[in-house]
This record gives structure tokens, sequence and C-alpha cells, in this order.
């Protein structure tokens, strides 16, 4: 098929794949000066699962934007099935077939499973909504994608990888046939993950096209037929995944070998730091124990969601537990009081930045010295001053800034996630949380993050992680508890276990229905 | 400047040019609401010869002090994300209560303490109820401004108290040719502004209104704080009523009250401040009281239909909420 004319500048020196549902030809975009792409070619066939990977600011959301309609290339064309579409709109590329399933997402959570795949062209008879038919349209979407949920739940209730399931059920419903999914197991633990992914290769069998966004290079073996690399909103690599070696796609990525592999000294842990003893949360959490000494890093790994997902409101005493004791530093701390929590000199790192963590409107230095300030028992602000001791947080804690001092919220997640480490660590309190230390950052991010852990750890902190990341575990840990369904299912060393044993581990058969 | 750009960096030099020392007062966030003043201002003294006199614009001035100074505490709970209805129905009971005691023969001194009292307890039972049963402010502040605006007609009787000349030295009283109404209002201003923007309590109210659960982790007081916020606008709510008795040196039924409320909260959203909370600036405020004044006057002066200058408060506000909508818009 022919490209229409209005292209043909721009499509000069690269032509769109022959056999490609959607192709993006030389795409350029700047913003306000700055390459965001700089001629990036990309082709998408159909039946197939391209992922698009790169860190954080590489281009990825540009992309997809493109793609999408939502951003106005520079240069370059969106061709679909071999038409170029200039002037492509959101509504356009949606009646074209391409859907996008954000990470945020996008359900309206008060309304039900059913409402929800079926909004905007809810069915009426006589002008009056008709429920039946609601249900039963519902039904069959999510039969069409192979997938169970009860059309009648609140969507709030249900998991996260239920409601990206009844995203992508909708968009398919809708006419989809090429789904951008923009890092759709983010934050989901292994069997949940599993489940999400099981579903794109379903989708794949019956002929859809997945532009397939994520960090987890797993993942991506596992599910993609192609992969396209970018970095620094050039391309960089697109391979197909039989001809893929890890460390090649690794170097695409970052321009550079990372390292970040376990460091070779032995902890040698010291004296009991933390304790927490039978702690239970309705039938979430069932009688935990576990303590924390100094210079060791304790995890707990469970699928998303599960009983590790509760030690942050518990330490941080936003939810006081059913039954339960803590103990820091051997003195004993009321449950369920932020005051006293903070009190103790525990530190808890929320794994949910801009909702427990940050003020996302309030800019780097003042969201970095935000808690110190108020324990220091300030009263006056002194900016000169404030700018000063952030700086040194800064460096300490590698945060970079293209502006001199933006809100938080516009930085990008890694930066973020050093932030909300510096604001909390900055002390060198004796013990601290973290929670999901690394959810949505970027590979080099995720590197410091963990050195960063090292040292901590190497200086005497005692640190507690939950995590639902397995190889983040074996990276960080030196004892391992893993739980499922709310129960500790096993205690194990990181030098005597494997990956996979964890893996099955945390993917008991009672975890899920 | 668009609402995305990043706040002007902290300035390290001491001795900065006056230009950009003003420019860390942020007068660029305000440009539209500059532009439209001078525009206004423009307009009506092209259509008007007494607009533009000395005594014109300081009549404006004094007439706006009172509601600056509610204006003043609204920015800094409303930056807190919690609001308070009730503080012009707080002032029309402190002008009851004081023009009470005053022609019942309390010195002016003791009754204005009384009253001042009164009015801060007023705002610390709003605070109390806020922040002891979680209900929402609006609709609690809402709920007493009814009261109270009962309670100030049960006060005077719905009649009209008269405070005698007891307090016109203050109310009609220039210093240097600036009238004391308006020497307040400036200081209640740069107060809360240095507060604002110098004090850990005034950027405690941003890190509140931005997200109180992260506050509340960070180690911020956030019910204590809360209780200080609804106990100062109580305090500057009495002041206000204290203000708005010595101008008019009588407290009659409808003085103060929900509609004078309603056009502080007005001047309060067209500067600028986010009803959601977590970003409010004294600057702003100040220049929506000042542009309303300034509006309901040139409209008089124009011999505008008096029934048009009580629409003027609803059409600047309309006008400015699109406005900061499109400029929203157009900064993504």
């Amino acid at each position: 098929m022919a490209v229409k004319a209005e292209a043909s500048k721009e499509t000069e020196a690269a032509e769109p794949t022959p056999d490609a549902v959607v192709s993006l030809v030389g795409i350029s975009k700047s913003f306000g000066g700055a390459a965001a792409l700089s001629s990036v070619d990309f082709s998408l066939r159909p039946g197939e699962v391209h992922a698009l990977i790169g860190m954080n600011g590489a281009g990825k959301s540009t992309l997809v934007s493109v793609l999408s309609g939502a951003h106005m290339p520079d240069t370059g064309s969106v061709v679909v099935d071999g038409v170029a579409h200039p002037g492509l709109t959101p509504r356009h590329a949606r009646d074209l077939g391409i859907a996008t399933v954000p990470q945020r997402r996008d359900l309206v959570q008060e309304l039900t499973v059913a409402e929800n795949l079926l909004l905007g062209s809810l069915p009426t008879s006589g002008g009056l909504v008709s429920w039946r038919r609601i249900r039963r349209e519902a039904k069959s979407a999510l039969a069409v994608i192979g997938v169970n949920i009860d059309v009648d739940a609140r969507t709030a209730d249900l998991s996260a990888a239920e409601q990206t399931m009844v995203e992508i059920a909708r968009e398919i419903r809708r006419g989809g046939r090429v789904l951008i999914l923009d890092e759709p197991t983010a934050a989901l633990g292994g069997a949940a993950a599993e489940e999400v992914r099981l579903l794109v290769k379903r989708l794949r069998g019956q002929g859809k096209s997945v532009v397939y966004i994520s960090h987890h290079l797993e993942e991506i073996l596992d599910l993609a037929d192609r992969i396209t690399v970018l970095r620094d909103g050039t391309l960089q690599l697109v391979v197909a995944n039989e001809d893929l070696e890890i460390p090649q796609l690794v170097y695409a990525m970052v321009g550079d070998h990372v390292v970040s592999d376990r460091p070779e000294q032995e902890r040698t842990p010291g004296e009991t730091r933390l304790e927490l003893r039978n702690v239970s949360v309705g039938h979430r959490l069932a009688g935990l124990d576990l303590n924390v000494a100094a210079g060791e890093v304790v995890a707990v790994l469970g699928p998303a969601g599960d009983a590790q997902s509760l030690l942050f409101p518990i330490l941080s005493g936003r939810l006081r537990p059913d039954t339960g004791e803590l103990t820091v530093g051997g003195t004993p701390v009321r449950l369920g009081n932020v005051r006293s929590a903070l009190a103790s000199g525990l530190r808890c790192v929320t794994g949910n930045r801009l909702s427990y963590g940050l003020v996302g409107g309030l800019s780097v230095d003042e969201n970095l010295l935000l808690s110190r300030d108020r324990f220091d028992r300030r009263i006056v602000v002194r900016w000169k001053d404030l700018r000063r001791r952030a700086l040194a947080l800064r460096e300490k804690f590698g945060v970079v800034t293209l502006n001199p001092n933006p809100p938080v919220a516009a930085l990008s997640g890694g930066n973020q996630q050093k932030v909300l480490l510096a604001k909390w660590l900055e002390g060198s309190p004796e013990v601290c949380f973290l929670e999901e230390p690394t959810n949505g950052v970027d590979i080099s991010a995720k590197a410091d993050i963990h050195r960063m852990v090292d040292d901590f750890a190497a200086a005497g902190m005692g640190v507690l992680l939950a995590s639902s990341d397995v190889h983040e575990v074996l990276r960080l840990a030196d004892r391992i508890i893993v739980v499922s369904a709310g129960r500790v299912v096993g205690h194990r060393d990181v030098a005597t276990v494997t990956r996979d044993e964890l893996v099955a581990l945390t993917v008991g058969e009672s975890t899920h229905d | 400047m668009t609402d995305l750009k990043t706040p002007a960096p902290i300035r390290t030099s001491g001795n900065a040019p006056l230009l950009s020392k003003l420019s860390g007062l942020r007068f660029g966030n305000h440009i539209g609401l500059i532009v439209v003043l001078a525009a206004v201002l423009v307009v009506t003294s092209i259509g008007s010869e007494a607009f533009l006199t000395a005594n014109n614009i300081i009549n404006v001035l004094r007439q706006v002090s009172v509601i600056a100074v509610i204006a003043a505490g609204l920015t800094l709970i409303m930056t807190a994300g919690d609001i308070d209805f009730s503080m012009a129905s707080n002032t029309a009971v402190t002008t009851a209560v004081l023009a009470q005691l005053i022609s019942s023969g309390v010195p002016a001194g003791t009754a204005i303490g009384i009253a001042i009292a009164i009015a801060t307890a007023i705002g610390l039972v709003n605070g109390l109820v806020v922040v002891l049963t979680g209900a929402a402010s609006f609709v609690v502040t809402l709920a007493t401004a009814t009261l109270l605006d009962g309670l100030a007609l049960l006060v005077i009787d719905g009649m009209s108290v008269s405070s005698g000349d007891s307090l016109s030295a203050y109310g009609s009283g220039e210093l240097l040719g600036i009238p004391y109404l308006l020497i307040t209002a400036g200081f209640v201003c740069i107060a809360v502004g240095v507060t604002m923007k110098f004090t850990v309590f005034g950027r405690n109210a941003f890190a509140i209104g931005g997200n109180p659960d992260v506050a509340r982790l960070s180690g911020i007081a956030v019910s204590r704080n809360k209780l200080f916020l609804f106990s100062l606008n109580g305090l500057l709510a009495g002041l206000a009523g204290v203000m708005l008795l010595s101008r008019l040196g009588a407290a009659s039924p409808g003085n103060a009250g929900l509609s004078l409320e309603l056009t502080a909260v007005a001047a309060v959203v067209i500067g600028g401040t986010a009803l959601a909370g977590g970003r409010g600036t004294i600057v702003g405020t100040a220049l929506g009281v000042i542009l309303l004044g300034v509006v309901a006057n040139a409209l008089n002066l124009l011999g505008v239909s008096s029934y048009y200058q009580a629409m003027s408060v609803g059409a600047v506000l309309l006008i400015a909420a699109v406005a900061n909508q499109l400029r929203k818009r157009s900064a993504r």
C-alpha cells in the first residue's frame, strides 16, 4: 500500500515496514527546545508483542503518546495499515483501534466492573439503562479475553491485576487491536503479574498487537517477540527475542555496564534494633514475628498486596494492628500512633512516594527537609540555609534536577525516590524500614539505590525491606521472610536459597483463587 | 509564567537589584490579574475624572480594608486545605457585641478585648469540631456561619446599635494621609505573607494542604496546626469586626455575614489560591481584594445601575476562574 503524499517529505529516508499494522517513521519531537525523540522508527506487526524499554526519560512515553495521538510529532509520520495519518488525534487513534492502558488505573472506583466496561455506551431500553444487558455484555467482554471477574463487584474492591485486566477488556471491547500497555505489572506480585502476562499471551494468540513497556527484563524476555531500546530519545536497538543477550540489552539501555552485584564482604549483624511480636491484622496478617539487627538487611517478600504491604501502615503508626508488640532499640513503641513511631527513631520509607512520602507540589528542597525541620522544632524558615542543607543531601543521595528547585512531582521516578530516601535517612537512623524502594525507577537509579542500602547496612544501620521483587530481595537481603496469604511461609538465608525456590514460595496455591 | 514552570530559584546574592527583589514576591505569577486591574483603571479614568484622584483611591482602599483582613485569614486556611465560611458572620457577631458593650458603658479598650476574645473562641470552636469529628470544614463553617448570622441579630435585637464616637478616631483617622484602617489591613496582609513564606507554621499549611497524610507522617502536628489556624481566623474576623464598627459607627443587621464572606472567598480565589489546598499567595489575594473594590467603585462612578454593581463580584470571579483554567490548559 502506498503512503499518502502528505507524509512523503519525512518518509523518504525510511519506509514503513510492509507487513506492519502500525509504523512510526522518523519521529522527532522536542519540548521547549529539548529533544525528547530524534528520528525514531518503530513498527508493530499483527499478533506481535513488541517491548519498548529504556530508562526514565529515554522517550518511551513520548513515543507511545505520538502513537496514540496525544502528541503531534515535529517530523515523521504515523502509518496505520499503510496509510499515513498526519495530525492524528487521540480520538482518531482510538477509532483506528489504537488503545492505551495507562500505568495509572483509569477506572471509576465506585462503579461496578460491568459499568466500567461499558462506560460511555451503556445499553438502554426505552431510554432507561438496561442492567440485564449491561451485565450480559460485560460478561462477554471479559469472556472474550478469557478473564473471570465478577462483573457486579465494586471496582475499588478488585486487586490491581484485576483492574488492569478490566481495562484491557474495555479497550478490546471498544475495538482495540493495537494495545499500548504501560508497565502493566509494575507493583504486582509474582502470581498477579503472571496472570497479566498470560493475558497478554492470549491477546497475541488472538492476533492483537501489543506495545509493552516494562522495567523488568526477565518479563520482557518471557513475553516479547521483539524489543526496541530507546536511550536519550534515540533508537538504540531493535532485536528479536531469540537473538537477544541481556548484557547487550542493558548496554543499549544505559550505555554502560551497570554493576548491581552484591558486595563481596560478609555483613556481621550486631544487637537487635527492631522487633515485631505476634502482629495480626484481621485476616490479612496472622501473627507475624520478626527482628532486625544492626548492620543486616531483612526482607519480607510476598505477592503484591500481601502481608508485607501492611508493614508500612503498621510501622509508621497509621494502622493499629489487632494484636502485637513493637520494640525499637529495646524500647516498646505504642502501635497505631504516628508520633510515637517517629519518636522511636524508626524511619519508614513508603513505596508510594506521592501518597505517603512527599508533597508533590512543594519544592525538592522543602521536601528534603520536611521532617528534619519539624523534628528540630524549627520556627523560622531561612531559605538560604535550607538550600545549603538541601544541597548537601542532594549530593549525598545523588538527586539530579534540571531546574534549580522544581516541585518534587516534576522529577523522574528515580529522582523522586532518592529525595524520599534522603528525607528519611538523612539523620542516619539506627533502623529503617524500606517499602519497595525501587518501585518504578530506572535501572541506573535502581543500582544507585541498591548501593545506598549496602552502604547504610555496612555502616551499621538495621534495614527491614518489604518487597515483591525477588531479584531485589536476593540482591539486598541477608535473611528473607516469605509471606503468602497473610502468613509466614518460610525463613531463608540468602546464601542458601535460589530464585526459583523463592518464586515458588510466593506463588503458593493458596495465594490467589 | 505558567503553573508548570518551576518557582524562581532562591536568590543567593544579598544586593540583588530592586527588580529581581520584587520578582521574589512573584508578581509574575499574577500578571493576568495585574493586566486586568490596569485595564479597569485605564477605562474608568477615561470615563470618570473623579476616579484617579488620591481621595477616591484612598477611599476605595479604606473600604476594602475589612475584606482584606478576612481574605488574608482565608488565604492561610485555604492553603492548608480547609475553608472557614464563618469568618464574616463572626465579624458580624463582633460588631454586635462590641456595639452593645460600648453603648452600655464599657470602656472601648476593654470592650474590644472582650469582643476579639469571643471571636477567637468562636474560631477555636470551629477548629475543635473539624478536628475532633473529622467533618468537612466546608460544611461545619457553613453551618456556624448561619448560626452566627442569627446570633448577631439576636445580640442587637435586629436594631441598629450605635457605638458613639469612641471608635471614630480609629475608623476615620489617618496617619500621613493614610487611613488607620488601611494601615491595619496592610499590616495584617504583610504579617500573613511573612508567616506563609518565612515560618515553619506557614510552610506546614502548604504541606497539610498539599498532602495531609504526608504532613502527619513527616512529624507535623496536623490537628494542632488546624486548631491554631481556625483560632487565628477567629481573631482576624474579630479584628475585622472592630474595623467595620469603627468605620460605620453602628452595628446594624446585614453589616457583615455570609454575603461579605462570599466576596472575601471570591477575592482569594481570584488571587489564585487553590480551593483544594497546597497553593496560595497573599499578593494574589491583595490584588483580588483591590480588583473587586476598584470594579465596584468604577461601576459606581460610571453611573451603572446598582443592580449591575451587585453582579460585578460574580462576573469578575467567573472571568478569573475561566482565565485560570485556560492558562492551565495552555501550560500543558
